[in-house]
């Protein structure tokens, strides 16, 4: 199997390895004797892209696995695209093969909202194993936040307004979680922007109930998290309900309704 | 995790061996276990016995009908257990009974038993959440330490991971429970109730060759599943489907009962290994443990086992005795808490058709 994509693959260096995916740093274009010098921004030559492999679950049955990774790498990108379109801060698409299950996507240079807030980054705990007997707890102590020049308070309020930008655009993300959130670093060209990530679960729907249902696996998602933060999820919704505006109304009706869901609940009144 | 750092376990090793009685009857189970917690901290099975009740084809059990069955078979069953423990009633130190979750008829009648037991012979009470103690029972079988638990069950599909003494469930299905679905589509094409419907849907699926295209509908950590065994059923009605296999002038193109069993085993699987992978990607653990009635199913294991090798991980299993509802595990659960000083007062030994698995404080573990 000597595609173009599988030959990307192979000069790919893999970063992480999600519940989905295979993650890998690529280059869309092998750097020539120039290109090294170029700015980096004035072509896209030499720029690093995220290569996300959705590789072949052995443990499904092939026909359901390949009719499965063709419409999540599919719809992704469709989900993604739609998204740019309405102005949502998104990771720009680089490259699509479905049936291959690669998704090229535009490199962002940044953290997880997951690391800023302190719950550590995703799938890195081998690495910093190492280091722990020396003087490390300064660099611990010391807030990640402070290098973005913004307060935890900034970053929910931008979470907030980007959700409602996806839900404004009938886009439910599906697996909103704080790792499936970057800040990207207020050095790079584009600024500091909050960028969702990781629409492999998207739909578009205009029912507030999905929209309530997305809010609610965020809401789960850091308190399983960020055990501490439980307040600042409200400082989300406050500015998601601004960005919201009349719309807000019925998906915070079903949202209190989302919430007793789930079997076995004790019932009270 | 930087340097795993193993905490202290609240919980003391006993000063004289401790025995406790199991009483389980929260769906069509009724089981007896009576277990040993030794000085030198083995765990022994002293006895196991379980009598469950069993519909005709077609049709499933009725809560009271269950009850009945549990009123019926509790002195023998409890006999049986004590005999082949040999010990007596006198020799326990407490009698454990499920407090919930499960059928409200059927649990009733065991708690009946067990308050019963307990005052006659003057024993403390312990109430065991069901889940814990399917928990608890696998993981004293497998000697897993801290792993990602699916429990999937007739009644119940969770993934749950432990965190600061408590059982948090991570996803769970938004309406039928796993076992469910694959009983009632059992009873849709006859098959039989004995030993388990869910069995016979499996020897059943080994003979399906056809993937037939259902709904796949995992909701980020959730699944759902009442939607794919509707889209099933339809399959029975499609003019394809030959409910005797296929005869001869049949072409290619038909779908029989072997092949629905198969197709619905692969898709429910793929979306319970799905989340349960999810879940330990996200908390960066690398052992599954599954319980419950389903948990027995080898071809969910065989998944399961394949999607912890691609993680590096390894899959913990336990076999019919100790999947399918049990007594021993009611005992095993509460004799933990039992031994970290918990007991159910008689005025509050009642019984809960809710009762989920994140309400437990699981005292004993650190």
């Amino acid at each position: 199997m000597d595609s173009p994509t599988s030959r990307l693959l192979a000069t790919a260096t893999l970063i992480s390895q999600g519940a989905e995916a295979k993650v890998y740093k690529a280059y869309l274009h092998p750097i020539n004797e120039n290109g090294s010098s170029v700015q980096p921004h004035s072509t896209e030559r030499g720029e690093p892209i995220l290569l996300k492999h959705r590789f072949h679950k052995q443990y499904r049955h092939p026909a359901l696995d390949t009719t499965l990774t063709k419409a999540r790498v599919a719809g992704e990108a469709r989900a993604i695209i739609k998204c740019i379109r309405y102005g949502v801060n998104v990771p720009g698409v680089r490259m699509v093969d479905a049936p291959a299950g690669v998704l090229g996507l535009e490199w962002i240079d940044g953290k997880s909202v997951r690391f800023l807030l302190g719950g550590g980054a995703e799938g890195v705990e081998e690495v910093v194993g190492e280091s722990e007997e020396n003087e490390d707890e300064e660099f611990i102590e010391e807030d990640p936040l402070r290098e973005y020049g913004i307060s935890q308070d900034d970053i929910m309020r931008m979470i907030g307004s980007e959700i409602a930008k996806i839900h404004k655009a009938d886009i439910v993300h599906g697996d909103l979680t704080t790792s499936n959130m970057i800040a990207r670093h207020p050095t790079s060209p584009k600024g500091l922007q909050l960028v969702l990530i990781d629409f492999g679960l998207a739909y578009t729907s205009t029912l507030a109930e999905d929209k309530a249902v997305d809010l609610y696996v965020l809401e789960r998602a850091f308190a399983s998290t960020h055990p501490a933060s439980e307040p600042l999820f409200a400082s989300v919704l406050n500015a998601y309900a601004e960005n919201m505006g009349k719309d807000w109304l019925a998906v915070s009706k079903k949202l209190t309704d989302v919430r007793l869901r789930g079997r076995k609940r004790s019932m009270v009144g | 995790m930087p340097a795993r750092v193993r905490k202290r376990s609240p919980l003391k090793l006993p000063e004289r061996p401790y025995i406790a009685l199991g009483l389980e009857g929260s769906a069509n189970k009724l089981g007896a276990g009576i277990i040993r917690h030794d000085p030198d901290g083995a765990t022994t099975v002293m006895s196991n016995v379980r009598h469950t009740y069993i519909t005709p084809p077609g049709e499933g059990f009725l809560p009271r009908d269950t009850a009945q069955h549990h009123r019926d078979w509790a002195l023998t069953v409890i006999n049986d257990a004590l005999n082949k423990a040999e010990i007596s009633l006198h020799d326990l130190d407490c009698i454990c009974y499920t407090k919930g979750p499960g059928m409200g008829a059927p649990l009733v009648s065991v708690a009946l038993v067990a308050r019963t037991l307990s005052l006659l012979y003057n024993k403390p009470l312990v109430g065991v959440n069901h889940c814990v103690g399917h928990i608890e029972m696998g993981r004293q079988i497998t000697g897993a330490q801290n792993p990602v638990v699916l429990y999937v069950s007739g009644g119940n599909t969770q993934v749950i991971a432990y965190s600061q003494q408590c059982y948090r469930i991570f996803g769970e299905t938004l309406d039928i429970a796993v076992g469910n679905c694959l009983d009632r589509f059992a009873r849709v094409i006859n098959l039989s109730n004995d030993p388990s419907p869910g069995y016979n849907i499996e020897q059943e699926a080994k003979k399906g060759k056809r993937l037939l295209p259902l709904p796949y509908a995992t909701k980020g950590m959730d699944v759902s599943l009442s939607g794919i065994l509707t889209s099933t059923e339809a399959y029975t009605t499609d003019k394809r489907f030959r409910s005797n296999g296929p005869s001869d002038d049949d072409g290619e193109d038909v779908i029989t009962p072997q092949d629905l069993c198969f197709s619905l085993q692969e898709t429910v699987f793929a979306m319970l290994v799905e989340i349960t992978e999810r879940a330990m990607a996200h908390i960066g653990s690398k052992e599954v443990l599954i319980v419950g009635g389903v948990g027995c199913n080898e071809r969910l294991q065989e998944m399961m086992g394949v999607m912890a090798k691609e993680r590096g991980g390894q899959v913990f299993a336990t076999d019919e005795r100790f999947c399918i509802d049990n007594g021993i595990m009611i005992a095993q659960a509460g004799l933990l808490s039992f031994r970290m000083g918990f007991q159910t007062p008689l005025s509050k030994s009642t019984c809960t058709q809710r009762f989920r698995t994140d309400e437990v404080h699981v005292a004993w573990r650190a």
